[in-house]
């Protein structure tokens, strides 16, 4: 079986786990208070942003921050249920399919789904901004090249994040451990973004980039740029690591 | 009897060790906060409690909160993974007391939590303030109504695990609501009344008035989860 039909068979496994309706109902409500608050854009010269701009980057920070991570830590957990409930992993296993390539089968499927939401974020962003445009007779629309830029960016920094969260999924058992930790490891990303360190927690990598871009538009406001060159290795390395050990431990607690 | 059966069955689910460890990790923020920047919150005017509270409660609500919501998905995940819940309704006990069962073992659990955390607050308030007289009524005061607040929240991601089969369905939405609950707007009084923003509230520099409509709003959302329970269980039992 080649990769491409893993992943494909992997999608179906999912198709009716309704995991779309709740990336999608958390984007929707990501967006509603920027929709009622939007005369706030207007009142932020001290910073020294445009209202556009601060209207995309307050919705997108507060996606980087807790909705977009916590959401995929929502995803693991289907990732594993759908495999664990009947046994189904005991069905795959005794498939003649490599043990790694499905691992990184569901991975991709992860990445997926990382993407989706990125992408229905931006959706979102596109009407809340012609409605708010509507609402304040103000043009909040960009580009939509600079927004899927910005969007971009948040997706490549979240793939070592992804990578962590997965290796929790695979290599802990117990699902409340699994969520628990990956859950309680984003609320230190704020204190983290405002550290030196902030490079060796993965968890903060979306939100730090995402703050560094606020610091890029607004003129008055200097916030810590990313540098890359601890940056790239160790995300890099992170991913690395990850991945190989969530490929080595998948289904070693069946295998046994 | 059953509340004994409901401790049995989270044996090695590992539901113990999880509000262990979230209570001393959310012990451990003010903690933490304290020995790095010290000499940022002495310098500070006020009571130590309300120093202490007003720079690290959110984090540590926000660790609440999170744990409420993966211990009520685990509790029912137990019920519904091996259709235990189907073995659990021939036997000759109550639907809803299963879950009120689990809604005190979840209320014994945070109230364990928020004691931990009373704790390390008295430390910082001992190691880096002055304790000053009716420290420890003060204290109290804080917790129980950080308690009081955190029911309603405790009932209704219980309501919304047995609601929904699949795991990753109440986490799912459990995560969803504590999202909304972080971007409401917290001057407005009706919204900040959502069971999942209450546990933000503080009692140090909320005046009496507040509190009392504070308290008086959560104990009606209490009954009004507790019967919303009772009717969903005979309307989804009609339709089984």
């Amino acid at each position: 079986m080649n990769f491409l039909s893993l992943v494909g068979v992997e999608f179906k496994k999912i198709r009716r786990s309704k995991i779309l309706l709740i990336l999608a109902t958390a984007t929707i409500i990501l967006w509603l208070p920027s929709i009622f608050n939007a005369n706030i854009n207007f009142e932020m010269q001290a910073e020294g942003i445009s209202p556009e701009n601060n209207f995309l980057i307050q919705g997108f920070m507060g996606m980087a921050w807790f909705m977009f991570p916590a959401s995929m830590v929502v995803s693991t957990v289907l990732l594993n249920m759908t495999e664990k409930s009947n046994k189904g992993i005991l069905k795959m296993l005794s498939l003649p399919i490599n043990i790694a390539k499905l691992c990184m089968a569901k991975f991709v499927i992860l990445l997926t789904l990382a993407a989706f939401q990125i992408l229905m974020t931006v959706g979102m962003y596109f009407i809340s901004a012609g409605i708010a445009s509507q609402m304040q007779n103000y043009n909040f629309i960009l580009h939509p090249l600079f927004v899927f830029k910005e969007a971009g960016l948040i997706f490549m920094a979240a793939i070592p994040m992804l990578a962590f969260f997965w290796l929790l999924s695979v290599c802990i058992q117990t699902p409340i451990f699994s969520i628990g930790i990956g859950l309680a490891s984003i609320v230190p990303s704020v204190l983290m973004i405002n550290t030196k360190i902030w490079f060796a927690y993965p968890m903060s990598y979306p939100f730090f980039v995402i703050t560094a871009e606020y610091g890029k538009l607004a003129s008055n406001l200097t916030t810590a740029q990313v540098e890359f060159i601890p940056w790239i290795p160790v995300a890099i390395g992170i991913t690395m690591i990850c991945s190989f050990i969530s490929c080595l431990c998948f289904g070693q607690a069946e295998r046994r | 009897m059953s509340i004994s059966l409901e401790c049995k069955k989270i044996k090695r689910t590992g539901f113990l060790p999880a509000f262990l460890g979230g209570s001393i990790l959310a012990g451990a923020v003010p903690v933490i906060n304290m020995a790095v920047r010290s000499e940022m919150y002495q310098t500070q005017q006020g009571n130590p409690i309300q120093i202490l509270l007003g720079a690290n409660w959110q984090m540590m609500a926000m660790l609440n909160v999170l744990l409420v919501v993966a211990g009520s998905c685990l509790l029912y995940h137990t019920e519904y993974a091996d259709n235990a819940m189907q073995k659990m309704k021939s036997l000759p006990l109550r639907e809803s007391s299963v879950f009120l069962d689990k809604v005190i073992l979840t209320i014994f659990m945070s109230l364990f939590v928020l004691v931990i955390e009373a704790g390390t607050i008295a430390f910082c308030s001992y190691y880096w303030f002055e304790i000053g007289s009716g420290f420890l009524s003060e204290l109290c005061k804080n917790f129980g109504y950080a308690f009081l607040l955190m029911l309603p929240c405790v009932i209704l991601s219980l309501l919304i695990s047995e609601a929904c089969r699949n795991m990753w369905v109440s986490l799912g939405i459990g995560v969803v609501l504590i999202f909304t609950a972080t971007m409401l707007p917290t001057d407005n009084f009706l919204l900040s009344l959502f069971p999942f923003a209450t546990p933000f509230q503080m009692f140090a520099g909320a005046d009496t008035e507040q509190v009392m409509r504070y308290i008086y709003s959560t104990a009606a959302e209490i009954v009004i989860f507790g019967l919303a329970q009772l009717i969903f269980i005979k309307i989804r039992r009609s339709f089984e």
